[in-house]
C-alpha cells in the first residue's frame, strides 16, 4: 500500500489546481482525496509535483530477440521506468521477427521477469515482415499482442494491408503503419530540402510519407477498420490525417519527441553527427510547427519515443554509414517538456499530458485502456513529474544499453521523478529533485 | 593576417578576407613552382598522410607534389573502397593514424561527412577534405576561384553559370560557396532531375535553359556527367543531354566577350563538353590543374604553421 501525498493530479483529462493524495492498494488506485490516511502505507510526499497516469509509449525498439547487445527486454524495461514510462509497446522488427504467438508470449514473459515497466509486444502484420503473407494475427492477439505493424518499413503491398485491416477489424488490435513509400525514399539519408541540397545526400521527400498515409486512409475507409500512423513527421502527412478525422474515419497517429524538437538544420550545424540520423528524417522548421499544431488541435493522438537503441559501433561512424534511429527513452519526456517550455508553452499542459497517458491508452486493446486514468479502480500506474527540475542528460548513467543521443550533455527542464507500476515503485528520484 | 584555420573541411566558415588572403598566398606558392629548383624547407619534419578511400589521380598527385615541394614527408595511405568494405571501422583507422603521429591527414571518401568525423576524432592533426561524397571538394573550389581570379581579376559582380549534374556534384557545392563569397552571381542550369530540390536555399538561381544561363556569363563552368545517370533514368539519353546542356561553341558564344570555360576534369569529350571548347581559346581547364598544386601548397603551409 502506497500513499502519494500532496500532488497536483492529472487524471487523464483534467489537471487539479490544488494538491490531493492518492492511495494505491492491491495494484489499483484505491482512493483519491485530501488528507487521506492509511495505516501501514508507505508514504511519499510529492510536495506539489504533478501525478499522472503512468506514461505510455506506443513505439519502442528493444532488439529482443536477436540484437540483445543493443538492448534487451530487461534493459529496455528499466530504461522505460527511468524515463517515466510505465508501459511500452515493443516493435516486432527483431530477428526472428515477432510474427507468431510463441514469440509474443516469450516477450510478455521476459517483460514480467524484468520487473520494471509493463512490456506489451506488437506483432508483425506479415510473416517475417516480408510483406507477402499475413501473420497469425488472431493467435498473436490472444497471446498479448497489442498492435500489428511491420514497423521499420511500411506494409508495401496494398492488397496485404487491406487484408490485414479487414482481418484485424474484429480482433480489437490496431494496425500501426510506418508511413513510407519506398520507391521515393530509397537510399535517402536526410530530408529532401535544404540539407539534401547542401550536402548532396539523397533526400526523402514529404511525398514519401503522405502518399502512404493517403493509401492507408483510403483502405481504412474501404474496410471500415481503424489504422494508426506512427512517427508522422510532415505537415502534409498531418493535413491528410486531420482531413480523415474530420470525415469521421478511425484514423489516428503519433509524433516523436525528436520530430517535435529538432529540425534538419541540426545535421548541418552538428557537421553530420550520426546522432541526428533517423527515419523518417528530421524535417523542416515548418514541419515541426505543423506537428505542434497537430498536438494542439487533437490531430496527434500520442507522443511516442521510437526509442532506437544501437551499439556504439552502429552509430560512432560517419553519417552515411550510421544506422537510423535516436535512443531517447530516458530523456524523451524531458525533451518534450523542455521544448514545450522554451517554445512558449504552445498548448495547455493537460493536452501534452494526454498524449503520454489517456491518448495512447485509448489506442491499446481493451484490457489496457484503463491505464490512461487515475480514477478509483484504475491500475496503480503513476508517473510523477517535476516541471521545475533542471537536469543534465547523461547517457553514461542510462539503464539503456544505448549511448548515442542528440541531447547528451544538455540541460533540460521538466523531468519524471517517480514511476509506479501496479502500485510498485520502479523509479524514484524524489530526493534528487528536492 | 593571422591564419586561424587548422583544418579545411568546408569553406563555409571562411570569411571573404580570408579567401582573398589565401589566394594571395597561393600566388607566392605558384612563384615557387616556376623556379628551376622547386623544393623549399617550409614543412620539413612534418608528416602528411594522403588517405584516399576513393579513387583519384589528380587530386592525390596534386596534394603529394604540394607536400613534397614544401619538404613534408608525404605518405600515401593505401586503402581502396570504404572502411566498411575493408572490415575495419573508420574509428579504428583514426586510432592508427593518431598512433602514427600524422601532422596532416588529407582525406577523400565516397561518403558525406567523413572529414568532419575525422576532425572530431583526430585532435592533433590537421584534416583536409579532398572530396567527401556529394558534399564538398573545397580545394577544388579554391583552385577554381584562384584560376578565375588570375584570368578575370576582381570577381565582384561577375556572372557564373554552373551547368550539368549539380545534384551529384561536390565540386558544384563547394564552388557555389566560394564564388558567392567573392561576390559572384551564380546561376545553375541542367535537367531538373539533376538539380537539388531546393536551390534557393543555396543562394543561387536556376534556369532550365542552358542558353539563358550562359547569356552574358563571365564564367561557364561545366560539370562532369556520369553515364550511370542515364541508367538511373534521370536523363533519357546522352545525346539529348549534350544537345541541351553540353558545352558547344554555339552555347559558349552567348557568354560575355571575356568569358572563360572551366571544368573540374576528367572530361567526357563529346558528352558534357565538345573538344573544340575544351581545347579552345577560352578554356582554363589546364590552368585549373596547375593552380591545384599551388593552392594545396598554400593550404598545407598556412594550416600547418610553416616556417616563419
Amino acid at each position: 500500500m502506497i500513499l502519494l501525498r500532496n500532488a497536483k493530479i492529472f487524471d487523464g483529462e483534467n489537471l487539479g489546481k490544488t494538491c490531493e493524495d492518492l492511495l494505491l492498494k492491491d495494484g489499483v488506485v484505491a482512493r483519491r482525496g485530501t488528507d487521506l490516511s492509511a495505516e501501514g502505507a508507505e508514504v511519499f510526499d510529492l510536495g506539489g509535483k504533478t501525478a499522472c497516469p503512468g506514461f505510455i509509449d506506443l513505439h519502442v525498439h528493444f532488439r529482443d530477440p536477436g540484437y540483445e547487445w543493443r538492448e534487451n527486454t530487461e534493459s529496455g524495461a528499466w530504461a522505460a521506468a527511468e524515463g517515466g514510462f510505465t508501459t511500452v509497446v515493443t516493435m516486432p522488427n527483431t530477428d526472428p521477427a515477432v510474427d507468431d504467438p510463441v514469440t509474443v508470449e516469450y516477450l510478455v514473459a521476459r517483460g514480467k521477469r524484468a520487473g520494471a515497466s509493463r512490456v506489451l509486444p506488437a506483432g508483425c502484420v506479415s510473416k517475417g515482415r516480408q510483406g507477402k503473407h499475413l501473420a497469425e494475427l488472431a493467435l498473436m492477439a490472444e497471446s498479448g499482442a497489442v498492435f500489428f505493424t511491420d514497423d521499420g518499413a511500411p506494409v508495401s503491398d496494398a492488397k496485404l494491408l487491406k487484408t490485414a485491416l479487414l482481418y484485424s477489424r474484429d480482433l480489437d488490435v490496431r494496425i500501426m503503419e510506418h508511413p513510407e513509400e519506398p520507391s521515393l525514399s530509397a537510399k535517402s539519408q536526410v530530408n529532401e530540402g535544404a540539407v539534401s541540397a547542401a550536402s548532396g545526400m539523397k533526400g526523402c521527400p514529404a511525398s514519401a510519407e503522405v502518399i502512404d498515409i493517403q493509401r492507408g486512409i483510403i483502405l481504412s475507409r474501404e474496410t471500415d477498420s481503424p489504422i494508426h500512423f506512427t512517427h508522422v513527421s510532415t505537415e502534409l502527412g498531418m493535413n491528410a490525417i486531420r482531413q480523415a478525422k474530420k470525415e469521421g474515419l478511425a484514423v489516428t497517429c503519433d509524433v516523436t519527441p525528436h520530430h517535435l524538437s529538432l529540425d534538419e538544420t541540426y545535421i548541418l550545424v552538428s557537421r553530420f553527427s550520426s546522432a541526428y540520423k533517423v527515419n523518417p528524417p528530421l524535417r523542416t522548421r515548418k514541419d515541426v510547427k505543423a506537428l505542434w499544431d497537430a498536438v494542439a488541435d487533437g490531430t496527434a493522438d500520442a507522443i511516442v519515443t521510437d526509442h532506437a537503441p544501437y551499439h556504439m559501433d552502429d552509430k560512432d561512424v560517419p553519417f552515411q554509414e550510421a544506422l537510423s534511429g535516436i535512443a531517447s527513452l530516458e530523456c524523451a519526456v524531458a525533451v518534450v517538456l523542455d521544448t514545450w517550455a522554451k517554445t512558449g508553452r504552445p498548448v495547455p499542459l493537460e493536452r501534452l499530458l494526454e498524449l503520454f497517458t489517456s491518448g495512447p491508452a485509448a489506442l491499446l486493446s481493451r484490457p489496457w485502456r484503463s491505464l490512461g486514468s487515475l480514477k478509483e479502480g484504475s491500475p496503480a500506474d503513476v508517473t510523477v513529474l517535476d516541471l521545475e527540475a533542471i537536469k543534465r542528460v547523461d547517457v553514461n548513467r542510462w539503464k539503456s544499453k544505448a549511448r548515442v543521443c542528440p541531447w547528451d550533455g544538455e540541460m533540460l527542464q521538466g523531468w519524471p521523478v517517480m514511476a509506479l507500476v501496479e502500485g510498485r515503485v520502479v523509479m524514484n528520484r524524489l530526493k534528487d529533485s528536492e | 593576417m593571422e591564419w586561424r584555420h587548422k583544418n579545411l573541411i568546408t569553406l563555409e566558415g571562411w570569411t571573404r578576407d580570408e579567401l582573398a588572403f589565401f589566394l594571395d598566398q597561393t600566388e607566392y606558392m605558384e612563384e615557387l613552382l616556376n623556379r628551376p629548383i622547386k623544393k623549399v624547407p617550409a614543412l620539413r619534419g612534418k608528416i602528411v598522410m594522403n588517405c584516399f578511400f576513393e579513387n583519384s589521380t589528380r587530386t592525390r598527385a596534386s596534394f603529394e607534389i604540394a607536400g613534397k615541394v614544401l619538404s613534408a614527408d608525404v605518405i600515401n595511405w593505401s586503402s581502396s573502397g570504404s572502411s566498411a568494405s575493408k572490415g575495419e571501422t573508420l574509428r579504428d583507422t583514426v586510432r592508427t593514424l593518431e598512433a602514427m603521429a600524422a601532422d596532416a591527414v588529407v582525406v577523400r571518401h565516397e561518403e558525406v561527412g567523413v572529414p568532419d568525423y575525422l576532425a572530431k576524432k583526430l585532435t592533433k592533426a590537421s584534416i583536409f577534405n579532398a572530396g567527401d561524397g556529394t558534399n564538398g571538394h573545397p580545394t577544388q573550389a579554391l583552385l577554381d576561384l584562384y584560376t578565375a581570379r588570375q584570368k578575370l581579376g576582381n570577381l565582384e559582380g561577375a556572372k557564373m553559370a554552373i551547368i550539368g549534374d549539380v545534384l551529384h556534384s561536390r565540386v558544384a557545392r563547394s564552388d557555389m560557396q566560394a564564388f558567392r563569397k567573392m561576390g559572384v552571381h551564380v546561376t545553375l542550369s541542367g535537367p531538373a532531375t539533376l538539380m537539388p530540390e531546393n536551390t534557393a536555399s543555396l543562394g543561387v538561381g536556376y534556369v532550365s535553359d542552358a542558353r539563358e544561363a550562359a547569356e552574358g556569363a563571365d564564367i561557364l563552368y561545366f560539370l562532369r556527367m556520369q553515364r550511370e545517370r542515364q541508367e538511373d533514368g534521370l536523363i533519357p539519353s546522352i545525346d539529348e543531354y549534350h544537345r541541351r546542356w553540353g558545352a558547344t561553341e554555339s552555347l559558349v558564344s552567348l557568354a560575355a566577350p571575356r568569358a572563360v570555360v572551366m571544368h573540374p576534369g576528367p572530361m567526357n569529350r563529346g558528352m558534357e563538353i565538345a573538344s573544340s571548347v575544351a581545347d579552345g581559346p577560352r578554356s582554363l581547364i589546364l590552368d585549373q590543374v596547375r593552380s591545384g598544386v599551388a593552392v594545396r601548397m598554400a593550404l598545407l603551409y598556412l594550416c600547418l604553421g610553416g616556417v616563419r
